[in-house]
């Protein structure tokens, strides 16, 4: 009774209009969708390090460049 | 008979219902001090004094993330472990002892935490969810935590023998997925509750009685963040749990991978504990060597978030596929978005995402400086109890909820509604946080205003910050009404006979692809403890060594204005003094360098 399994087959909803196997699907919009995700993790990364945190003094970073500085 | 939930185990639908109505009771009132200390804060409405906002914050943090996840989360593993392994539990007294355990306990510590509001009892609780010495709370408090938190071992221990005594029928078959995600679930926390036990029962009950006269407070600490950081995964694993086992078949797909959900679920039993001083790395007394070690592990953590992310976009595309959607993001539209389940599921896992940016600042022991203690770190956390967990749990419940009592749902374009309303209001609220946060706006404050200082923003201003968490908070007010007259109305509503079928998703790729060692839960709990024994041995010697495992003397310090107003002259005084002696030593130090 549980769980749809490809014997019991998930039934096929009124909107299914196909049957996708494990073979015949490539999920190229997954790749698209997390693609996009990372390219936003890595800029906003990049924002959040260089102008956030290094553009707000100070910070250890640039109090070690302080010191060193100094010495 | 119907293939509805309550038709196949009505025993365990009546508990599972229990436990929904009381996760709702506490979701109700945790909303309530919600909105009232967002118009405090914010200064749009302050109708109680500030040294009430502790007692309020308490009460938000308690009832939503102790009380309204937990119940909520027992009842849908109850589901699960009945739904999938298809028998009762072992025996249904033993499992209302569980409940009741549960039941009590909160009652008590939400007793002590109420009573606060009032002068005519002298209980109060005002610690918040974190319950850091030297905040000291009614000892009611402490025991109310710790029955509950028994109720939840029992719980587990109730599944677990559901799923021995199935196991001894079906020596040959693997752990069907929901199950195998329940018990990695409770392992982990099982390993999880060893340090709130031990920082309660061992420390903070017994100075609370007045049984020992001090703690010490970075021990107790720790061990809090050692329960801390891996309880956000038992409120998240759930959730985790709806994507991977629900959200394919609303999405009108299967699930991807039944292997990589198996390996996700472990990770997580293994990773999750030994993170805990990430939320420290502001505190003296950790080497920083600890700290990084907790900052390595907090990052190897991300991986099974990331796995995740994949194999849910990948099950959603595969329904969308079949649904007659084509091209790179043009099959985002043929998904079922009408449907206020999927919905509110999709819209909470967006918002993960975004959780999943601000987390990564916050593992960063750098770049944790810039937000540390600040409103950045409320605005991540609303992002995922707050959305990611609370906004799955509520779009299921519009599953659930006809499941566990026969009854249709009362109004599905009210639960649609209510979902867009929530991600709708957190969006704003939880962005305006993050920002405000970045400004250096504290959080745990009843007043972030100062005279004399501003701060400064570069985009923006801070009334217009105040203006859209005050907005996001009144959405998300108003969202839970909608949400709470659904539950009223399908609960009046009466028995229907046109329910859907009581099953969940089924995989791409089956169990029977996923390595045996994978249900092996006794080697993943093995390595689980030898992981937390390698990151929390040593930090734990040495913050016993240093401060010693009662700790110095410390005042107890329940909180009043009283005792706030000596504090505060005591924490000026130190102040100054140290601010001359420092200033000595600076002008000293300068002279050596000048010569």
């Amino acid at each position: 009774m549980s769980q749809a399994t490809e014997e019991s087959a998930s039934e096929p909803s009124a909107e299914t209009i196909r049957e996708i196997g494990h073979d015949e699907y490539d999920p190229v919009g997954t790749f698209a969708l997390i693609g996009l995700y990372f390219l936003i993790l890595v800029f906003l990364w990049f924002f959040m390090y260089f102008v956030e945190f290094l553009g707000n003094d100070p910070t250890v970073v640039s109090g070690t460049a302080v010191v060193v500085a100094l010495v | 008979m119907s293939n509805v939930y309550i038709d196949q185990f009505p025993a365990e639908a009546k508990v599972i219902r229990a436990a929904f109505y009381s996760s709702f009771l506490a979701l109700a009132l945790g909303g309530v001090f919600g909105i009232i200390q967002t118009l405090h804060r914010t200064d749009f409405l302050r109708f109680m004094d500030s040294v009430d906002y502790y007692t309020v914050l308490t009460a938000h943090g308690v009832f939503l993330v102790i009380s309204f996840t937990i119940f909520f989360l027992v009842g849908i593993f109850t589901w699960a472990v009945t739904t999938s392994l298809d028998r009762g539990l072992e025996d249904i007294r033993f499992t209302w002892g569980w409940y009741s355990l549960m039941a009590i306990g909160i009652t008590m510590t939400g007793v002590a935490i109420l009573a606060g509001f009032t002068d005519a009892i002298d209980m109060s609780a005002s610690v918040l969810f974190t319950f850091y010495a030297p905040l000291q709370a009614h000892p009611l408090f402490y025991l109310g935590l710790v029955l509950f938190v028994v109720g939840t071992w029992v719980a587990g221990v109730d599944w677990f023998r559901s799923w021995w005594a199935w196991k001894a029928e079906n020596p040959d078959e693997r752990i069907p997925l929901p199950t195998f995600m329940v018990l990695t679930t409770m392992l982990m926390w099982y390993i999880a509750t060893l340090g709130v036990a031990a920082a309660i029962l061992l420390f903070l009950l017994p100075w609370s009685l007045g049984l020992i006269e001090t703690v010490n407070p970075l021990l107790t600490r720790t061990l809090f963040w050692f329960f801390g950081h891996p309880v956000v995964y038992f409120w998240l694993m759930p959730a985790y749990m709806m994507w991977y086992v629900m959200l394919p078949k609303f999405s009108g797909g299967k699930l991807f991978s039944d292997p990589l959900a198996r390996v996700v679920f472990v990770l997580f039993l293994i990773l999750s504990v030994p993170t805990g001083i990430h939320h420290q790395y502001l505190d003296p007394g950790i080497a920083e060597g600890f700290k990084f070690i907790a900052m390595t592990n907090t990052m190897f953590l991300l991986l099974p978030s990331l796995l995740t992310a994949f194999t849910v976009v990948a099950s959603m595309e595969h329904g969308a596929r079949q649904r007659g959607g084509e091209g790179y993001f043009g099959w985002l539209k043929a998904l079922p978005w009408r449907d206020p389940v999927f919905t509110g599921m999709a819209l909470a896992g967006l918002m993960f995402a975004a959780a999943g940016f601000s987390g990564m600042i916050n593992a960063g022991m750098n770049i944790n400086y810039l937000v540390h203690n600040t409103f950045w770190v409320v605005g991540h956390f609303h992002l995922t109890v707050g959305t990611a967990v609370a906004l799955t749990f509520m779009a299921v419940t519009y599953w659930f909820l006809p499941q566990v009592t026969g009854k249709a749902l009362w109004s599905r374009s009210v639960a649609l509604g209510q979902v867009v309303v929530w991600f709708v209001g957190m969006t704003f609220m939880s962005n305006a946080m993050h920002r405000a946060g970045l400004l250096g706006v504290p959080r745990r404050t009843a007043e972030p205003q100062y005279e004399g200082f501003e701060f400064q923003a570069a985009v923006g201003s801070i009334g217009e910050l105040d203006a859209q968490i005050a907005l996001g908070g009144v959405l998300l007010t108003i969202s839970l009404g909608m949400f709470f007259a659904n539950v009223v109305g399908t609960a009046l509503n009466g028995r229907s006979d046109d329910l859907p079928a009581n099953e969940y998703a089924g995989a791409l790729s089956g169990p029977d692809d996923a390595p045996l060692v994978l249900d092996n839960l006794k080697l993943w709990t093995a390595i689980a403890v030898v992981l937390v024994i390698f990151a929390y041995t040593f930090p734990l010697l040495s913050i016993i060594d240093r401060g010693g495992l009662f700790g110095p003397e410390v005042i107890p310090f329940p909180l009043t204005v009283e005792s706030a107003t000596t504090l505060g002259f005591a924490l000026e005084t130190a102040a100054s003094t140290s601010f001359e002696s420092a200033g000595e030593i600076a002008t000293s130090a300068l002279t050596a360098v000048m010569r």
